[in-house]
């Protein structure tokens, strides 16, 4: 039997990723109680965005144009995970004002909302960047190889697992140490509460859509990488995504991480050693989490449920 | 709510007269409306499986995102109980649909505690499994390669054998199943069972308070719709002549939630009927035109959803009882309340339907 | 009547249909469509295009479209079939067999295509093959190197024109055995074509005295290989012979080359399809793969091909052409001049002319001669192994040929066992 060390360290970085992909999408089904199907179609948008700012089409520019690509890939991939979120930010934001219109209405129509807006988005994407293979380049420094007890290891993968812990990271001191993030947090347990105090409820819900998509956008130029970038590579995101937050637990920030950890896990594992129910499994696993705990591991009551 | 009484109540409506009129002669007219007969089979079929599926969604308030998975093991049973066993158009259908309940059965004892996107989830879950057999278990499911060379097998009628080979002969045979699915399916929604269901969706909590075994309800609709999409499955899989994995993929499920709402399942018990046809024709002609026609359909399913979520059916109903009805009906659509005001919970609000009202009637 | 209920809308069939839809149709007699009617020299020649243009292959699609419409286009320009002017009707199969069939029967049924070509994925060949032998109609199969399709799935109607994955075996095992070594292991596609390839690979490893040490399934839809990655440099196998299709290949290939693992051992791929590499980094292409033709063989008639690629379709994005857009043109070309030979588009005569069909080495730009098996109903050619190009400042030139092998040495042998196919006589006639 082969040495499980290495097996469950990369379920362990693999639990990361999964984590990252579901960060976003947990902002918005905690606050918003709105399921974002177009978390998916984001998620790519922000590959798409990041792919045009590593290396743009600038011949019309002249000199300028030429200078710019001249930059070092480094420097323009920095500018791309700072910039391409928010872009997709912006474009969620957009998204968000359309939604207003379904507020106060079956929690399905949004549901519907984000189904439909999934699909223009992929579509305009195929429209735009045409529907073959594309290439996210990353810098130098994290791509390649290296050794480790005997066994090789991507640097990429360890980058962006890495970078995965930071945005984490990010993201909870973001909701612990910020007026934001605390009415974010009261939000997502009570938003009647959260207007009773006065606040400013279509504002806090315009940022945490922002926020979500961003986080979506952010976790596609990480990934993509990984995973090739293609117009429909959104849909590998959002079903790990919500079957994370359903296994963590609704409107809970450290079960999307541990859900992503455990959901890492077993498909690092099962890869290992039954590699053809890999991805099956974490199916099984929601199964078997919600079957004995309904509201997920860290999960309390959501008003979806009702 | 809207359905008069007397409606209600009868085993046959107008609608159903004329829809079934309008059904039975188009054949003759599909042709020099540039379509085909094919065609006319699929969304037949297709809107058997909406209007199982709109018990769930719209009846119970139920969203399935697997229902797929049902409708393929009806494709499935079918085809294998022909290859295995004999060839029997009556005993393979019937096969289908019990064995789709079965499974549904199954199924809803996981889900039947479970509400709103917990409910919503794990159905994704379990379309996912089956999809996952579907494909895996390539000996016996011919894996992505489909179940190939299904028998139409011939309507025996013990003086007379009808064959089904011919497009035509087997729409009217998807025709007439159609039929007594609608009449069964009317008769369910206005009987006891019916009822108990829309409370169940109107306040799940109040149901169970008011002595309902909401969990036994919940199982049984389940239970039902699948029955109903494993036979549309196994008419599919005769039309086809072929079983294929991806009417169980997430994006088929999806696909008969799309068109159920489209067709404004929420407010009326032919809105799946609607929506069915409306997809089917935009696909048609839409597709011959385009190949970006899903990016068009997308924006049309955007702006309606923004404009008009209560569907074509809501649009209708809405012109209909300015007409007919001057306001009577119209007004818990726009007050942003339900019919049924007291059975509506103040708690919740904010995220409780501004269209309450149930889809019981026209 | 009602058996020609398919054709024509004329006023008198409508009548006909008047009696016939509401009385007799539900009594038709057996299954058998006799569309023979008279062949006006003006009345184009219609062929469905049935490639896919959205899912998994849409960008293969396109390019086995445009080799159809350039064959399409040269033949019209010298006058058209048999007097007639080809026409061209294109509707999208999503990559989805079910919405093949539809298509099938709406190409066949309403627009009465003569012919129909095209498909990428096998699950979409095969639902089409089925309704077109159930009329009759000639279908092309261009680009789907399953061996099912000429194997268990094969029709009388049914024409294959891609090496298959046991072609691709054949040419491959041998050679890699003496070249890197016995040990071997298997990562295959955890589906039937996954499979199917690597029991012809498991097959041909035995015979020529190799040993697989490990078989690893990789489930559809697998975007992260980590682990089974990890699983392989634990098991230390001197070549890897991976079976593994569409996007999971895409995402397989990244993650190889991240881990230089296409150079500590060596990789046995299947085909990789032009359109599927076309324009990624060199070093993201590992190991040996198939292809059936290249741009840059060095054979008579080549540079001409690419030109005129070139001249019909100067916006592309892909700048030169490969090997399914060729498939595509070549299938095409070579229906319509068996339409020509057989003076009729009958099916019956195209069927017996394609299944005769023997193509001269320099009219398939190949380097061998090729011809179509009639028990089969695939096309025998010359199948070549490439590898990456590394080093090339060309970045259209991204394979280097390593060999090149006869249809004899690559006959895919267990085909004519399993193909059962529909005799002529069960076959309707079929005309438009």
């Amino acid at each position: 039997m082969p040495n499980l060390v290495p097996h469950l360290l990369n379920g362990l970085s693999l639990g990361l990723l999964f984590a990252l992909i579901a960060l976003g999408f947990m902002l918005i089904v905690g606050v918003m109680e709105l399921i974002n199907l177009a978390h998916g179609s984001l998620f790519a948008l922000g590959a798409y965005f990041a792919m045009v700012i590593i290396a743009p089409e600038l011949s019309w520019l002249g000199s300028v144009g030429e200078g710019y690509q001249a930059l070092p890939l480094a420097m323009r991939y920095g500018l791309a995970i700072l910039l391409a979120p928010v872009l997709v930010a912006v474009v969620g934001m957009g998204l968000e004002l359309c939604m207003r219109r379904t507020y106060g209405k079956k929690a399905e129509y949004g549901l519907l909302l984000t189904f439909g807006a999934a699909l223009v988005i992929e579509e305009i994407i195929r429209l735009v960047w045409g529907p073959s293979e594309q290439y996210l380049q990353v810098p130098q420094a994290v791509s390649g190889a290296f050794l480790f007890a005997g066994l090789i290891y991507s640097k990429y993968k360890l980058f962006a697992a890495l970078f995965a812990v930071f945005a984490i990271l990010l993201v909870w001191l973001f909701l612990e140490r910020t007026p934001y993030g605390a009415i974010i947090k009261a939000g997502a347990h009570d938003s009647e509460m959260v207007r009773a105090l006065g606040i400013n409820l279509t504002r806090l819900r315009l940022l945490v859509f922002g926020l979500g998509a961003g986080l979506a956008g952010l976790a596609g130029i990480v990934l993509t990488p990984i995973w090739g970038l293609r117009p429909h590579v959104g849909i590998d995101a959002v079903i790990p995504a919500f079957l994370i937050i359903v296994l963590g637990g609704i409107g809970s920030f450290w079960g999307a991480v541990l859900g992503g950890i455990l959901v890492g896990l077993a498909v690092g594992i099962t890869g290992a050693y039954a590699s053809e129910w890999s991805l099956l499994s974490m199916y099984l696993l929601l199964i078997a989490v919600v079957t004995v705990r309904a509201r997920g591991l860290l999960g309390r009551k959501s008003v979806l449920e009702a | 709510m809207g359905a008069r009484p007397s409606a209600a109540s009868a085993w046959i409506s107008g609608e159903m007269v004329c829809l079934f009129a309008v059904m039975a002669t188009l054949p003759l007219w599909i042709e020099a409306a540039g379509l085909y007969q094919y065609l006319g089979i699929e969304i037949a079929i297709w809107m058997i499986y909406g209007l199982g599926f709109n018990l769930l969604l719209g009846y119970s308030g139920l969203p399935s995102f697997g229902h797929g998975a049902f409708f393929g093991i009806g494709a499935y049973v079918f085809g294998l109980f022909q290859a295995w066993a004999f060839e029997s158009l009556l005993l393979g259908i019937a096969l289908a649909t019990v064995a789709a309940f079965a499974a549904g059965a199954v199924v809803a004892c996981f889900l039947s505690h479970r509400r709103g996107i917990y409910f919503a989830l794990m159905t994704i879950a379990f379309g996912q499994v089956f999809w996952f057999i579907a494909i895996k278990w390539h000996t016996v499911t011919g894996g992505e390669d489909g179940l190939l060379n299904i028998p139409r097998p011939a309507l025996e009628l013990g003086v007379a054998s009808l064959p089904l080979g011919s497009n035509v002969a087997l729409f009217y045979f998807v025709l007439l199943v159609f039929a007594v699915v609608v009449v069964a399916l009317w008769r369910l929604v206005h009987s006891p069972f019916g009822k108990v269901l829309q409370a169940v969706r109107q306040n799940e909590e109040r149901a169970r308070f008011v002595g309902y075994n909401v969990w036994r309800f919940k199982w049984a609709v389940f239970s039902l719709s699948a029955a109903v999409a494993g036979l549309a499955g196994s008419l599919f899989s005769m039309a086809q002549q072929s079983a294929y994995p991806d009417v169980m993929s997430l994006h088929a499920s999806g696909v008969i939630v799309m068109m159920t709402l489209i067709g404004g399942g929420f407010v009326s018990f032919w809105g799946p009927v609607v929506g069915v046809a409306v997809y089917f024709l935009a696909r048609d002609v839409l597709g011959a035109v385009t190949e970006t026609w899903l990016l068009w359909f997308g924006l049309v399913f955007v702006v309606s959803v923004l404009f008009k979520p209560e569907g074509i059916a809501g649009v209708w109903q809405e012109r209909v009882s300015g007409v007919l009805r001057l306001r009577f009906a119209d007004a818990p659509l726009r007050s942003g309340r339900t019919g049924d005001v007291s059975i509506v919970g103040p708690e919740h609000g904010e995220t409780k339907d501004a269209i309450g009202q149930s889809p019981s009637g026209r | 009547m009602s058996r020609r209920n398919l054709t024509r809308r004329s006023l008198l069939k409508k009548a006909g249909l008047l009696t016939a839809g509401v009385a007799a149709t539900p009594f038709m007699g057996p299954w058998r469509y006799n569309r023979v009617y008279a062949a006006a020299s003006d009345k184009p020649i219609v062929i469905g295009l049935t490639s896919d243009a959205s899912g998994q292959y849409a960008n293969s699609g396109a390019s086995d479209r445009r080799g159809m419409q350039l064959a399409v286009s040269e033949f019209n320009k010298k006058g058209g079939v048999l007097g007639r002017k080809v026409e061209t009707i294109h509707i999208d199969t999503e990559t989805t067999p079910a919405t093949g069939s539809r298509v099938a029967e709406r190409l066949i049924t309403r627009h009465e295509c003569a012919f129909l070509i095209g498909a990428v994925s096998s699950g979409v060949a095969n639902a089409i093959s089925q309704v077109a032998q159930k009329y009759g109609t000639v279908y092309l199969n261009t680009n789907s190197s399953s061996p099912t399709e000429s194997g268990k799935n094969c029709h009388r109607v049914k024409f294959v024109w891609d090496g298959n994955g046991t072609n691709f075996a054949q040419a491959a095992v041998k050679n890699a055995i003496s070249a890197y070594g016995k040990k071997w292991l298997l990562m295959t596609n955890d589906y039937v074509w996954g499979h199917n390839t690597s029991k012809a690979t498991r097959k041909l490893v035995d015979q020529f005295g190799g040993e697989i040490i490990d078989e690893i399934l990789v489930p559809q839809g697998t975007r992260d290989f980590s682990a089974m990655l990890l699983k392989v440099q634990q098991a230390a196998p001197q070549v890897v012979a991976a079976a593994v299709g569409g996007d999971d290949q895409k995402a397989m290939r990244q993650q190889v080359s991240q881990l230089g693992l296409g150079q500590k051992m060596a990789w046995i791929n299947n085909q990789q399809d032009w359109p599927d590499v076309y324009g990624l980094p060199i070093k993201n292409l590992f190991g040996v793969f198939g292809t059936t033709w290249y741009w840059k063989l060095d054979l008579p008639g080549v540079a001409e091909f690419v030109k005129r690629y070139q001249a019909a379709y100067p916006d592309t994005k892909i700048r030169v052409p490969g090997n399914v857009f060729y498939n595509g043109y070549m299938a095409t070309r070579e229906l319509l001049s068996a339409v020509e030979r057989a003076g009729s588009t009958n099916n019956r005569k195209v069927i017996q002319q394609l299944e005769g069909l023997k193509v001269s080495a320099r009219d398939r730009m190949q380097h061998h001669d090729a011809f179509m098996n009639p028990g089969t109903h695939q096309m025998q050619q010359t199948i070549y192994l490439a590898t990456a190009n590394a080093g090339t400042k060309d970045r259209d030139d991204m394979f280097k040929v390593l060999s090149q092998s006869s249809p004899a040495e690559v006959r895919d042998k267990g085909a004519d066992a399993a193909c059962k196919m529909e005799s002529l006589d069960a076959t309707p006639t079929y005309e438009t």
